[in-house]
């Protein structure tokens, strides 16, 4: 006698589905090398997984079918450059699913962001293929031939516009001079809000963490532009590149290795917020959804030890 | 309609209700059991012996605990055995039970009647006739109800809680239907008891006739009768408190403590016949429900009677059944049908057994903390108790759990959480219970090393009194001898003297 809800393997499932229309922009800019990450990192996730449980002699079925380790894959394909080399989301998602999830007892009892872990494995370790980004839309056949033989990647590739404007501002231009906007990156970014959108309705995720991670990175962005705007990139421009709406609805969101008390999840997903910004700026990394998650991730027990809610009658 | 309800809880509709008002009356059973040890306090003792012939409502075991309530023999007949019996409870032990043959008569003792007349009794006797009558909380809790009508000090105001706790079951839906004037009455001597100034009896807004029939017997202007919305959980007292005078019970304390009591309808109707009809409690309503008989229905039984007699009139179906006593969110599940209805045996869901569900890892999701009615992080406290970290479930407020199964209702895992609360309780009693007696045998052990010492300085002293004492003795012997022998020798050297 259970709820009529979700179960949490069609939780997992309803997020996946969720993430489809950031995907369909970036289908319809970029062509298929997404697709194509996407389906090497779920046969990736499966079979890692499967030989991680059956060394724990665990049920492999069981654990398959709950989902978590595709899901655990796609975010992690979405989040790598789309003409990224075959091995590398092999890599990565590997190392998300054993180190980031299965060696600390499976689903649940993972402290980090697997997929997090799995990407900021893959950017310290193979700098080179994960900065190099596609630029222009690729055929199938295209980015296929790319996908093993990444040889041939000089013509189509380039660096993301948060790398471009990195670069810009260290060469002392003003930001009026560079161009900050990316139509491709806002579409994109708007399909993974949309995407989130629609988790909210479903009641699968809560407004607390995107809207304060939103916050965090406006509020953060604006008071380092003061007296300084040409120096910085504007707050609007920070959530509308790179990885900001995928970050705030579904890898923030991420329930096992987030803040779990109302209150903590504003805490948490605001300074999610900041870290980015301050990492974006300051740090050696043109994006730092990655390691902001990752770090504050660390901070969970504590800022839901400090925020439980008020009980009845106390 | 208010608008203070609590936080949390679910509105889960009722998956079998029965359409019938009307109470089936079962017959009185060939045979009753009747258990000794009630829920709460002690365990009567008693009174009759095997081969006693024994008439309907006489008392055939008591004691003189404040806590325990005296039990009536519930059929005339012969007591045919005093023995253990299984009894419904999830781990299938067995208890002291009497079991009374009938004599197919149901000849009542003859009963001491209150009439009308119940505002000329001092709240004392009523509240004596009340634990003589063998009442107890009717909804499930099984609390002596005497107690806690004398408990509380300067009571303003008195909740009858007609809510029907859980949904299933029905028993006290019928009730108000049937014995609306029974039940208005039960509320006045209640308010004469206790010296209330005021009552309220809170309805779930579902049971639109038990609200009207009641409403059509109530010309007491000290008694209002208070729809709630429907919703599980708002039958636990200090939710309903909530809901109706928009207070808070302090977490740790009772309602009784901030002068309010909270009864349940179907013990309000009992008190009712004990101090009017002077009838001690011998039967109560039961709902037998479940997707395993096909006519769901509410039944006045006698206590004792087998659950099977009164569920085989429900026309259970052929299929392999779950048995549950109580509701299906806080029920027990018993494993067979052959135990006997007792005082709290409020529902009897015979359910078509059906394998339990996948249970997954828990995701942390806060579905569960959604419908806490207390708040509780149930992902939390699932955390810490499954790894024994008490201290941990602790500081997370476990001990403020009411164990409502919310949070296990609604988990998309199906983790049932509350069965490892109410063991991280358990567990926590266990220490508590452990480091009590390891102080007290630390206590003892220490009194002991102490009187051992104390024993051996007394003795020491008192040896060396002794020594002394002989030393003492012997130096005034030694004195005494040593003049007597000057004397000796004096008298023998004047003997000499004269001899010479």
């Amino acid at each position: 006698m259970r709820s009529n809800g979700l179960s949490t393997n069609q939780i997992m499932r309803q997020v996946v589905y969720a993430l489809a229309l950031g995907i369909g922009a970036s289908y319809y800019f970029f062509g298929w090398g997404v697709l194509l990450q996407i389906i090497l990192g779920v046969i990736t996730a499966v079979v890692a997984e499967s030989v991680f449980l059956l060394l724990r002699k665990q049920d492999v079925k069981k654990t398959i079918s709950d989902g978590s380790a595709i899901l655990t894959a796609v975010l992690l394909a979405v989040a790598i450059p789309s003409i990224a080399p075959w091995w590398i989301i092999v890599v990565g998602v590997s190392f998300a699913i054993i180190f980031g999830k299965q060696i600390y007892g499976g689903l649940g009892n993972n402290p980090f962001n697997p997929a997090m872990l799995g990407y900021a494995f893959l950017l310290i370790s193979y700098p080179l293929q994960m900065s190099t980004w596609q630029v222009d839309f690729l055929s199938f056949g295209q980015s296929l031939e790319l996908l093993f033989n990444w040889t041939n990647i000089d013509a189509v590739s380039g660096a993301t516009r948060l790398d471009a404007v990195k670069t810009g501002l260290s060469l002392g231009n003003s930001i009026d001079n560079l161009q900050v906007y990316s139509s491709s990156q806002a579409w994109i970014n708007a399909g993974f809000l949309f995407g989130g959108l629609y988790l909210l309705l479903r009641r699968i995720i809560f407004w607390q963490i995107p809207a304060s991670f939103i916050a965090g990175i406006a509020v953060t962005a604006f008071l380092i532009s003061i007296g300084n705007a040409d120096a910085y990139l504007p707050a609007h421009n920070h959530l509308i590149l790179g990885g900001t709406m995928l970050g705030a609805f579904f890898i923030a969101t991420d329930p096992v290795s987030a803040s779990t008390t109302p209150r903590g999840r504003i805490i948490y997903g605001f300074l999610i917020g900041v870290l980015i910004v301050v990492i974006r700026s300051f740090g050696g990394y043109p994006d730092a959804v990655a390691f902001a998650v990752l770090l504050m991730n660390i901070t969970v027990p504590l800022i839901d030890y400090y925020t439980q809610p008020r009980i009845f009658g106390k | 309609m208010l608008s203070n309800i609590f936080r949390g809880g679910i509105h889960i509709p009722n998956p079998y209700p029965v359409k019938n008002p009307k109470i089936v009356k079962v017959p009185p059973p060939e045979k009753a059991v009747l258990i000794l040890q009630q829920k709460v306090g002690g365990q009567a003792k008693p009174c009759v012996e095997v081969g006693d012939k024994v008439l309907t409502g006489q008392v055939i075991a008591g004691t003189s605990s404040q806590y325990c309530v005296p039990i009536h023999a519930s059929i005339s007949g012969t007591i045919s055995a005093i023995d253990k019996q299984p009894i419904p409870h999830p781990s299938g032990i067995d208890a002291m039970c009497i079991t009374i043959e009938s004599d197919g008569k149901d000849k009542w003792v003859e009963k001491e009647e209150c009439g009308a007349d119940f505002l000329s009794c001092k709240p004392e006797q009523i509240i004596d006739k009340i634990r003589s009558a063998g009442i107890v909380g009717m909804g499930g809790a099984g609390f002596p109800t005497h107690i806690k009508v004398s408990s509380v000090k300067n009571a303003n105001t008195l909740v009858v809680n007609a809510t029907e706790c859980e949904p299933g079951i029905m028993c006290d839906d019928s009730l108000m239907q049937n014995y609306p004037r029974e039940i208005i009455r039960g509320t006045e001597i209640l308010l004469h008891a206790c010296s209330a100034k005021k009552a309220i009896i809170a309805i779930e807004d579902d049971k639109q006739e038990a609200f009207n029939s009641l409403l059509m017997y109530n010309h007491n202007d000290k008694i209002t009768i208070q729809r709630i919305p429907t919703k599980y959980t708002s039958g636990a007292d200090k939710l309903l408190i909530k809901s109706l005078l928009d207070v808070e019970v302090p977490a740790g304390k009772h309602p009784s403590d901030i002068g309010v009591l909270c009864h349940n309808v179907g013990t309000v109707k009992a008190i009712h016949d004990a101090v009017i009809d002077g009838r001690p409690l011998v039967s109560r309503i039961v709902t037998v429900t479940g997707s395993g008989v096909e006519d769901p229905k509410n039944y006045e039984a006698r206590l004792g009677t087998s659950f099977a007699s009164v569920v085989s009139q429900s026309k259970p179906n052929k299929q392999k059944h779950k048995i549950r006593m109580g509701g299906m969110m806080m029920g027990v599940d018993v494993n067979s049908d052959q135990y006997s209805i007792c005082k709290i045996t409020n529902c009897i869901f015979i359910n078509n057994f059906e394998p339990e569900p996948q249970v997954n890892e828990c995701i942390r999701c806060s579905s569960c903390n959604q419908v806490c009615p207390i708040n509780l992080l149930p992902q939390q406290l699932y955390w810490s108790s499954k790894s024994e970290s008490i201290d941990k479930a602790l500081e997370y407020n476990l001990d403020n759990c009411i164990e409502c199964g919310c949070c296990s209702y609604v988990c998309p895992s199906n983790i049932p959480l509350v069965d490892y609360f109410v063991f991280a309780k358990a567990v926590n009693k266990k220490q508590i219970n452990d480091a009590e007696r390891a102080d007290i045998a630390r206590q003892r052990f220490e009194y002991r090393e102490f009187r051992i010492e104390r024993n051996m300085s007394e003795r020491a002293e008192m040896m060396a009194k002794k020594k002394k004492a002989l030393k003492e003795k012997m130096a005034k012997e030694k004195q005494q001898k040593d003049k007597i022998a000057d004397a000796i020798q004096r008298v023998s050297k004047s003997k000499e003297n004269k001899d010479a």
